[in-house]
């Protein structure tokens, strides 16, 4: 791990940060100001009178209390696309581009293995998306408190966030491992981020109708189980190391690839 | 023990390009000229040396260390100009200076200071709208501010003006004097002419000349343009002569030693100009290049 590598990619990168969180900010604040007590039966007929639209972004069940409506509406849709997008984007500037444009050269031409220049641009990755969900919670939490005088629980909340990171782990190890792998952007980047657009689609379509369920069994996003986790289900808890496991795995394969093949540098 | 050795290596691409065979070695001091056409493979054998791939039979080492294994201790030793100018272009010049020093992990910036007077860069502006030179002298200063033992310079000269060119000649002369071993890629003569000690020939991935500067030098032949009054000396010249070519009056002429011969024929014709030059590389290397076409 090089130091200051890290921090010329924070330096040159904050700028997307940022962004992300204004958009997070916009979209979170909204979502938890839409929360009224009241409102929720509106919501519920809403939802019954149009269940497909609704089930294909994860919010079948809108729920009673604002924990629930918020893994309904953030944590089946909002929550993971956003932070994918902010991974992709990542993953091409920290390493996609470095080999297909060739400045990687530089980086290389100094007395630092490859393992740790991989191992630095996956920390700034990874340390992106860790920022991102700490803050979405710290977020949350503030303006629900702010807003209303019912309080979340917060075990609960904090574990389907653990469920989220996982999420966002397996996400960005996997995309950083085919961003490491090919040689081009379109293929380096196109299958990572591909692959974690591919899998919100399928997730989305398997709610909709009970006929292609079955295709749950295609996406990695069925490890993540919000409503599952804020009941500490065994099978839930068990999914979610799953997703971890699998970053691991993705990151070890990475580190493997990147450190033996030829670069076209 | 030689500070550079490349045995036998092979990288195929497919299609004959890549790399067959090559094999040299470099001892301390040297400077090397890597000379060839484009896509000849020099650039392939010098990515091969810093690490960025792996040969697929033979072995590449850097005093001692293998260059792929090993990379990150061979890295310290070595100054490296990659070939094509890829930098990270949301930082300023200096910056980028700055940045790849701690990189290297150098305390003393003195030497690239130094480098960039010498090279009249001013790199404060961004990088992305530098011209091609510009870049090209941050490449250079990079490469040569960490005052490493071996230098690993891929077509340095590419995109500098004649004067910078001369500037750089400088540079590797004064290097050379400081005992750095170099190897320098090129296609340019001149600069190879005035810097190296020995120099490789590649062309379509095979080593086809080995020779020193001296070699090359001593087996230099001069290059005569006569241009005579009358045409019918012209001819009777050339039967003296049958290895030079007619042009109506003038007279081509290629020739090693003999000059006062030369010069006691030619006294005996009417003479209306003459010109003396030494044959350059290019034309020494005219049949290594153009040969089996």
């Amino acid at each position: 791990m090089s130091m200051v590598l890290f921090k010329r990619e924070w330096k040159s990168n904050y700028k997307i940060f940022l962004i992300f969180i204004a958009i997070m900010t916009l979209y979170e604040s909204i979502i938890v100001a839409m929360y009224d007590p009241k409102l929720g039966e509106s919501l519920n007929m809403m939802a019954e009178s149009m269940p497909q639209l609704f089930a294909a972004f994860g919010m079948t069940d809108p729920g009673l209390t604002l924990l629930d409506f918020l893994t309904n509406y953030l944590y089946g849709f909002i929550l993971i696309i956003i932070p994918l997008v902010y991974i992709m984007i990542m993953c091409h500037r920290l390493m996609a581009r470095y080999i297909d444009k060739g400045s990687m050269a530089y980086l290389l031409a100094t007395p630092h293995k490859r393992s740790d220049i991989f191992i630095t641009q996956l920390c700034v990755l990874l340390s992106g998306v860790i920022g991102l969900i700490v803050y979405s919670v710290v977020l949350i939490l503030g303006c629900s408190s702010m807003m209303f005088h019912e309080s979340i629980d917060i075990a609960k909340f904090l574990m389907t966030n653990v469920g989220l990171l996982g999420v966002h782990f397996f996400f960005a190890s996997f995309c950083y491992l085919t961003a490491c792998s090919f040689n081009e952007v379109k293929l380096s980047i196109g299958i990572g981020a591909g692959v974690g657009v591919i899998s919100i689609l399928i997730q989305m379509l398997s709610q909709v109708s009970d006929k292609i369920e079955f295709l749950k069994y295609f996406t990695p996003l069925t490890l993540f189980d919000a409503k599952g986790l804020q009941v500490y289900d065994q099978q839930s808890l068990l999914c979610m190391a799953g997703l971890f496991a699998l970053a691991v795995i993705c990151i070890v394969i990475g580190c493997m690839n990147f450190s033996k093949r030829d670069l076209p540098l | 023990m030689s500070v550079i050795k490349v045995s036998h290596i092979t990288k195929d691409y497919g299609n004959q390009r890549g790399v067959f065979d090559v094999s040299f070695e470099m001892n301390e001091g040297e400077v090397l000229g890597f000379l060839g056409p484009n896509g000849s493979g020099k650039t392939t054998t010098i990515r091969q040396l810093m690490g960025f791939m792996k040969p697929d039979q033979g072995e590449v080492t850097i005093l001692g260390m293998d260059c792929f294994n090993d990379s990150a201790k061979v890295q310290e030793k070595v100054g490296y100009l990659p070939g094509e100018i890829a930098f990270m272009e949301d930082m300023s010049g200096l910056e980028f200076i700055r940045f790849m020093a701690k990189m290297k992990n150098m305390k003393d910036m003195s030497k690239a200071e130094e480098l960039m007077k010498f090279l009249e860069l001013d790199a404060r502006g961004k990088m992305k709208r530098m011209s091609k030179g510009m870049k090209q002298k941050i490449g250079i200063v990079i490469a040569f501010m960490q005052d490493t033992p071996i230098l690993i310079l891929d077509e340095p000269t590419s995109g500098l003006d004649p004067l910078m060119q001369n500037k750089f000649v400088e540079l590797i002369q004064n290097a050379k004097k400081a005992g750095k071993t170099i190897l320098m890629s090129s296609h340019i003569f001149e600069e190879v002419e005035n810097t190296c000690d020995r120099v490789v020939m590649i062309k379509e991935g095979h080593i086809v000349a080995t020779k020193t500067m001296d070699d090359l030098k001593k087996n230099r032949l001069k290059h005569y343009e006569i241009h005579f009054f009358d045409e019918s000396e012209a001819i009777a010249f050339s039967q003296k002569y049958p290895q030079s070519q007619r042009d109506k009056k003038i007279i081509h002429l290629m020739l090693k030693g003999h000059t006062n011969q030369l010069l006691q024929d030619l006294s005996e014709y009417d003479i209306d100009d003459f010109n003396a030059r030494p044959q350059s590389l290019e034309e020494l290397f005219l049949h290594y290049y153009g040969g089996e076409q």
